[in-house]
């Protein structure tokens, strides 16, 4: 009865609008019908915990530049993949290809990174569901995708 | 910019700050010591609520038990306000923002004033009724107060993450 | 031999409960949260009973009758737990199935919750006759460190 009273405010406080950064499984954030693969040049980096982020210009045909957010998993993580925080440099053109946000914002999870050089990183983990799970943490690569 | 803002821009801009920001193991460290203390905290602290509360423990007096767990508490309270001010620390900028994170500070000071007016008050005269089961409305009221406030200081934390 | 088990694991997956907790955008949030809290309890009621077997706190009050008490938080904490845990396992549970951190947790708590139910509560009869005070202790011990151990593996499981 205690613990009923206590969880209250939990109530309260969740009640509100949830944004891209909780924890969410790869279904619940990211939609596996809208996938893309996308080339940029990278203007930022984000080496953070709990999530990395680097952020891409893509210039499409007519000359339009806009701007990605590419979500990864923590510094730690990635350092157990060999991805390290100088592997990615400002002005590196990258290949990202995941699947776009729910919310259809101009973010990705970036289930495999091409870094220039050909070195390919993958940003899933064994058995998350998400796409290029093969159980491994290395991971399978994305169906071909036609949306740049 | 506000000052708060400005000193929030700093301890995130700061090296120190940054280092834990972007740091491989040292984060995830600190993140896991805060969450795991609240056992220590909130755990110990429970336990004394429940006894007020005439659920637990009801043979040993309130002030014996007290006197067991609140040096335990005290303890949880000093790694939590440690590793949770390294972590704001890592953070800073985007906490400043933060409403989950400001309602856990608002959360936190309505526990600590709880305790403040419980100990200074009704549990001086702890030797009036620190024998009875159910001690009297007053410490089943900071007791419930308390379980309530140090619940939503856990829940708010959590939420953190989902703004 | 484990294909079974595999199989549990797939079934929760693609279980109503499976799918709630994969999509919902704060189902996920308040769960976390009641497995949170159940840590806390569960963590003090096991603080204050192996501290009390150690001889920390409560010297003058009986072990045995704390450790009765307070086995009464444990379980319930206990139960919160699992059904929280059992709901957070369905939102990613072939993850959890192939993680080393969650198979560590699970072998963990498994081995906890019996040596709770057996030896440590021999060892609690024991510091109450008060024959031997080496033992209860080292049982003491052994179980904090389990426990914590649980809630390590447990963390290791989001950050690896």
């Amino acid at each position: 009865m205690k613990k009923m009273l206590a969880l209250v405010p939990a109530l309260a406080i969740s009640c509100v609008a949830i944004q891209a950064h909780a924890h969410h499984s790869f279904a619940a954030e990211f939609d596996i019908t809208k996938p893309v693969r996308l080339s940029g040049k990278v203007t930022r980096i984000e080496w953070t915990n709990p999530h990395t982020y680097f952020y891409i210009d893509i210039v499409d045909s007519n000359g339009k530049v806009t701007n990605w957010a590419i979500e990864g998993p923590s510094p730690g993580a990635l350092s157990r993949r060999s991805w390290n925080k100088d592997d990615l440099k400002i002005g590196d053109t990258v290949v990202v290809e995941g699947y776009r946000a729910k919310n259809g914002s101009n973010l990705a999870n970036g289930r495999r990174v091409t870094l220039p050089g050909g070195r390919k990183l993958y940003g899933g983990s064994p058995g998350d569901g998400g796409p290029g799970d093969d159980g491994t943490d290395q991971g399978a690569l994305p169906p071909e995708s036609t949306k740049n | 910019m506000p000052f708060l803002q400005q000193f929030c821009h700093a301890l995130y801009g700061s090296s120190f700050g940054t280092m834990l920001r972007e740091s491989n193991n040292a984060f995830s460290v600190i993140e896991s010591v805060h969450v795991l203390s609240i056992a220590l905290l909130f755990g110990t602290v429970a336990v004394l609520d429940l006894r007020m509360l005439g659920l637990v423990l009801r043979p040993i007096p309130v002030g014996s038990v007290a006197r067991g767990t609140l040096p335990l508490t005290w303890c949880g309270f000093a790694v939590s306000v440690t590793s949770g001010f390294l972590l704001f620390w890592a953070e800073a900028e985007k906490m400043y923002a933060n409403p989950s994170f400001r309602a856990k500070l608002v959360l936190l000071a309505l526990a600590g004033f709880n305790a403040f007016v419980f100990h200074t008050t009704i549990f001086r005269r702890a030797r009036e009724w620190e024998l009875l089961t159910l001690p009297p409305w007053r410490a089943r009221a900071a007791a419930i107060a308390s379980l309530t406030l140090w619940s939503g200081v856990i829940v708010a934390g959590r939420a953190i993450a989902y703004f | 031999m484990f294909v079974w088990l595999h199989m549990l694991f797939a079934a929760l997956a693609h279980s109503q409960l499976g799918h709630a907790m994969q999509t919902s955008r704060w189902g996920f949030a308040l769960v976390e949260m009641a497995h949170l809290l159940g840590l806390a309890f569960l963590g003090g009621s096991i603080l204050i009973v192996d501290l009390r077997i150690l001889g920390v706190i409560l010297k003058n009050e009986s072990a045995v009758a704390i450790g009765r008490s307070l086995t009464r938080v444990l379980i319930f904490s206990l139960v919160v737990m699992a059904i929280s845990g059992i709901a957070l396992l369905s939102e990613e549970a072939e993850k959890c199935y192939l993680s080393p951190a969650f198979r560590c947790k699970m072998a963990l708590l498994a081995t906890a919750i019996v040596f709770y139910f057996t030896v440590h509560r021999i060892a609690l009869r024991r510091k109450e006759m008060g024959t031997s005070s080496l033992w209860p202790r080292a049982v003491a011990v052994i179980s904090l460190l389990l426990w914590l151990g649980v809630g390590v593996a447990g963390r290791a499981i989001g950050l690896l």
